[in-house]
């Protein structure tokens, strides 16, 4: 049943089958944003939209300070709701666990973005220098293109701390697989029945949980609405860049 | 300290408020229009509405139409969810039935203006459940968004018909007033349509207001945004303009004599245009602060 309206079966489990996944070992991380940077650089990500984010914030008061880093991106549910809500199957799962976007025909009516619980989905601004890809939804693509030819995600060849590590969770000889059965994951938001494929290890919960997740600092907060409003006018709901 | 966020774009805004209005205010428009065609004499009062109620639906779609079309952000692809129809998805079902209903209207004027009563007939009986879908599909658009927990609650779809219904009555009794057709018979008519959509309203906003004070701490976001950048639209025109004023007015006249007056056209037109309000006033809030408590995830 939990395949209905996926276009390919979830493949979490099923023995002979890839499913891509990734462990963000949050111990590593040092919020260098070198995945980001080369995210951007793999894709020509426009300004002002990510694929992946590193989400920084601060707890706690001088002197019992902490600082929190989490590697945000598409978590290739193995049950996304974004390809069941899509109404021209423009977005799709692939059979080995990616969830990727046909782009010519995207009709930008932002279903997938509402129906995404990480907000991994963004559109794509009308104009664009280099890319002719425009006005239509984007979103990571876990690198298809580069795991496809044997290579791994660019975030993940890139990162200084190996702390972002990919691979076949079915294949129990992997590195993801081994970690996942042994240490400590999380998912994100795992209660939303979207059985995501990205793990984290040791997440702190103003990383994880909705509730926390409103800017403290009041500089977080007016720049991104300074952003929005620089680029939608009053336009923050329902626009496109 | 540097802090950093991103805040995400808001997915839907004021043009999917004002589609989800119109088309269902425009769809329970028709209803009434073919309602003599499709269950006889017990809607005969609206007979002499059968025309102006159809073009008046009409026209109210071949203005949402190009709405609905020129939000999304590649227009050109409108016809995308048909050729690619995915029956998982409301939209799809929504881009299909859309047309279909404009169908049904120019069918029923065809058989009006050929004298071909089956045709008229099975036109209005189509028509009718058309109509009916619209408020469906696009509370059921919402309500499949399952992250978005103010919004995935089967209660949506039918908040959204009976708040078509209201609507629909109010620019029916408007228009008849207006032509100074608007008989005792159809004030009653339409006195008893508005006093059933804003019950089933009222007892669908307690519940959402309920799921959301005891709800998850997503709905209780929803509710704190609600609160705090809503307060007027949600309570002040959507609970007492939209529902509590409208049900005072047409309720009244069953509880004391005092409140006869209830019963006259201009008052039930009234009613109506107040529930509209607040038909309006609640989409507008439900869509708004259901992505807000999201927004900064």
């Amino acid at each position: 049943m939990s395949s209905i309206g996926l276009q390919a079966e979830p493949s979490y489990g099923v023995p002979g089958k890839k499913r891509w996944a990734m462990v963000i070992d949050l111990r590593r991380c040092i919020g260098c944003m070198a995945c980001v940077a080369a995210c951007k650089a793999e894709y020509d990500v426009p300004l002002g939209v990510w694929r992946t984010t590193v989400r920084v914030k601060d707890t706690g008061s001088f002197p019992n300070t902490r600082r929190n880093f989490m590697p945000r991106l598409c978590n290739h549910c193995d049950n996304p709701p974004c390809v069941r809500n899509c109404p021209t199957a423009a977005t799709y799962k692939h059979e080995d666990g990616f969830v990727l976007q046909r782009y010519e025909r995207c009709i930008g009516c932002r279903t997938c973005i509402a129906a995404c619980p990480y907000n991994a989905r963004f559109m794509l601004p009308r104009n664009r220098t280099r890319v002719g890809i425009n006005s239509v939804v984007d979103k990571c693509t876990f690198c298809e293109h580069r795991v496809s030819q044997g290579l791994v995600p660019a975030c993940v060849q890139t990162c200084i701390g190996r702390s972002r590590i990919f691979g076949d969770i079915n294949d129990p000889n992997s590195e993801v697989a081994k970690i996942v059965a042994t240490q400590k994951t999380t998912t994100l938001k795992p209660e939303k029945g979207t059985k995501p494929q990205v793990y984290y290890i040791k997440p702190d919960r103003v990383g994880t949980e909705q509730v926390l997740s409103a800017p403290e600092s009041y500089a977080a907060r007016s720049d991104a609405e300074a952003f929005y409003r620089h680029n939608n006018g009053s336009r923050f709901f329902g626009g496109t860049l | 300290m540097f802090e950093y966020l991103p805040m995400h774009i808001a997915p839907w805004g004021i043009e999917i408020v004002i589609y989800f209005f119109l088309i269902g205010m425009a769809s329970m428009v028709f209803a009434v229009a073919a309602g003599p065609a499709t269950f006889g004499a017990i809607a005969a009062p609206f007979k002499d509405f059968e025309v102006t109620g159809s073009i008046v639906a009409l026209v109210m779609l071949a203005a949402v139409v190009p709405l609905l079309i020129l939000d999304l952000s590649q227009p050109y692809r409108f016809l995308n969810p048909i050729l690619y129809f995915r029956w998982t998805s409301p939209l799809s079902w929504g881009s299909l039935f859309l047309p279909l209903f404009g169908l049904a209207i120019l069918g029923f004027l065809y058989g009006i203006y050929r004298e071909q009563p089956t045709v008229q007939r099975y036109s209005a009986i189509l028509g009718t459940l058309l109509a009916l879908s619209m408020p469906i599909y696009t509370g059921l658009d919402l309500m499949v968004n399952q992250t978005r927990e103010l919004w995935a609650n089967p209660t949506i779809p039918a908040l959204f018909v009976s708040l078509s219904i209201t609507s629909g009555a109010a620019l029916v009794a408007l228009v008849q007033l207006v032509r100074g057709r608007l008989t005792q018979e159809a004030t009653r008519k339409i006195r008893f349509m508005i006093a059933f959509s804003t019950f089933v309203s009222f007892w669908i906003f307690l519940g959402l207001l309920m799921t959301m004070l005891y709800g998850s701490a997503e709905l209780q976001g929803a509710l704190g945004a609600i609160n705090s950048d809503y307060a007027l639209e949600f309570y002040g025109l959507g609970l007492v303009v939209g529902i509590l004023v409208p049900m005072v007015l047409v309720f009244g006249p069953m509880i004391h004599p005092v409140m006869n007056f209830g019963r006259k056209p201009a008052v039930v037109t009234l009613a109506g245009i107040c529930g509209a309000i607040g038909a309006y006033m609640l989409r507008d809030v439900l869509i708004h602060a259901g992505q807000l408590a999201q927004l900064y995830y």
